[in-house]
């Protein structure tokens, strides 16, 4: 089937201007600017497009409260950052198909009214910096951006700003800390940042796929995207399927929102390798909760997640293999969320360094029934606590894998 | 002589920040100036009050002292030596308190 965002259905090279044009690149920015913003806003909410950088929201409606929120300048930012562990879709995107990316952002740009764009891009990511720095010059030239975008009355300004690559740089407060000038660290919400964002003022932060999916939707109609996934979610994905994983065809594949997660893993990626058996699934992979190994065909929706139990995040699939320990991936994760907590919340440290602390202890055969139950104490006391949403994160991996495999937890009891 | 009482002392950034490790030190002179052979100092990696820091934490007797300053310390020797509660640094709330004393009875740190 055809996707979404990769037409020819795979990878392949970065994707010019002249060939992006040739394939109907920009005429959605053209048709786009004879209309109204409010049109743009009404096809991409008909559409049901959701931010595709974890968290879901509805972007029709995110652009809306950003429009309508009264103070001016407003601003746009694509989210680039992707700083979880495993993720390099938006990389992909950016490499490959840079056109689409500042297309999609253009558009967004124009449906909030932004005065400027801002491309927040991982500093590590030097070739996709590279290629949507060169994109930028040609659509600038084309018209696409700048002042009176393709003789409309609409004045753009486009800046690409390195990110910096440490795991909160990513949330999008602190994002607009980073353009800011200051440090990536996440601010208290509320307020929100459609309301007080960047520089205190309306700002719409959009994950980079998110962005990527809107020209062609704006092309071939809000019918046509519901036509891809479910009811409830329309369109696709990017699901990463890393080497790490012991697949035989590693690689990020673009799926409709439904799709059973055993196609994804036996189909595009050809299952384990040497004959390996799956022990369970982190859909979501570091912050999602492990489904066991008879939940493979759940489909990656994000209801369907949560009915099974966890989440889909940003696409990261990891798979934990028969033989493979539970607890030293949770020492690696819960090391992983006490490294990254940027510090600035009391509990979040607490909390992630005590989990930390914790698992190690479980892993050298400390883990007694006493320890065990601190997990769920220490969670459930920083519940709702912190800025961001970093100190929740530890959680479903390590109640699950507590609910699922308490196996693991007493073998390593016992040999102590 | 077996160690009888422990002060756990927080050196995480934002105590440390606020002085903790020269206050660790401090500390352990003072005991060794008293002759406490049965009071350690340890440091602690986070208690999970940092707006409180610098803290210490007195185990397995559970007593919590917050916004420790050099010139509280021989207050808090005294009561090492067996002299009363030092009440004014007594301001952690229970809810915390009762989490890290029960992760401190697992005898995980």
């Amino acid at each position: 089937m055809e996707g979404i965002l990769f037409p020819k259905g795979v990878v392949e090279d970065r994707e010019g201007l002249k060939e992006y044009q040739a394939r109907g690149g920009y005429t959605a920015l053209t048709k786009a600017l004879k209309g109204s913003a409010d049109d743009v806003i009404n096809i991409i909410s008909d559409a049901g497009l959701r931010g595709h950088g974890g968290a879901g929201f509805p972007t029709g409606k995110k652009w809306q409260f950003t429009r309508e929120a009264p103070e001016l300048p407003r601003y746009l930012v694509m989210n680039g950052g992707e700083d979880e562990p495993g993720s390099h879709k938006d990389r992909v995107l950016l490499e490959n198909l840079p056109h689409l990316v500042i297309e999609g952002t253009v558009l967004g740009a124009y449906a909030i009214g932004a005065a400027k764009a801002y491309l927040y891009i991982n500093a590590k990511y030097e070739a996709a910096i590279k290629s949507v720095n060169d994109a930028l010059g040609e659509a600038r030239t084309a018209g696409y951006w700048g002042e009176k975008v393709l003789g409309s009355s609409y004045d753009l300004d486009i800046e690409i700003v390195a990110a910096p690559h440490n795991y909160v740089a990513g949330e999008d407060t602190a994002v607009l800390e980073v353009i800011e000038g200051k440090q990536p660290l996440p601010r208290q919400k509320p307020p929100f940042p459609v309301t007080v964002g960047l520089f205190g003022k309306p700002t719409s932060v959009n994950n980079v796929e998110t962005l990527a999916n809107v020209p062609r939707i704006l092309l071939k109609g809000a019918d046509w995207y519901r036509g891809f996934g479910t009811k409830d979610c329309p369109g696709t994905m990017l699901f990463s399927l890393n080497e790490t994983e012991d697949v035989k065809r590693p690689g990020i594949y673009e799926l409709p929102f439904g799709t059973p997660l055993r196609y994804l893993i036996e189909v595009c990626g050809g299952g384990l390798k040497d004959g390996k058996k799956i022990k369970a699934i982190m859909p979501g992979s570091p912050s999602s909760a492990y489904l066991p190994a008879d939940k493979i065909d759940t489909p990656l929706e994000p209801n369907a997640m949560r009915d099974a139990g966890s989440m889909l995040g940003c696409g990261v699939v990891h798979i934990v293999r028969e033989g493979d320990s539970i607890v030293d991936e949770l020492v690696r994760i819960t090391g992983f969320f006490a490294a990254e907590s940027c510090g600035q919340c009391a509990a979040c440290r607490m909390e992630t360094n005590t989990l930390s602390m914790l698992m190690t202890k479980v892993q050298q055969g400390q883990g007694n029934a006493a320890i065990l139950e601190q997990f769920g104490k220490v969670l459930a006391f920083n519940k709702g606590k912190g800025f961001c949403n970093l100190i929740a994160m530890p959680g479903p991996p390590i109640e699950s894998a507590l609910k699922l495999f308490p196996d693991d937890f007493q073998a390593l009891a016992k040999t102590a | 002589m077996p160690v009888s009482q422990s002060c756990l002392v927080c050196q995480n950034i934002d105590c440390k920040s606020r002085g903790s490790e020269q206050l660790a030190a401090e500390l352990q002179q003072k005991i060794a100036a008293k002759g406490l052979t049965d009071v350690d100092v340890k440091p602690y990696m986070c208690f999970g009050a940092c707006q409180e820091g610098p803290n210490v934490v007195i185990y397995p007797e559970k007593n919590w002292y917050a916004h420790v300053k050099s010139e509280d310390l021989d207050d808090i020797v005294a009561h090492l030596e067996g002299g009363p509660h030092v009440q004014r640094l007594d301001t952690i709330d229970s809810s915390l308190k009762e989490l890290i004393y029960q992760l401190l009875d697992t005898g995980a740190f």
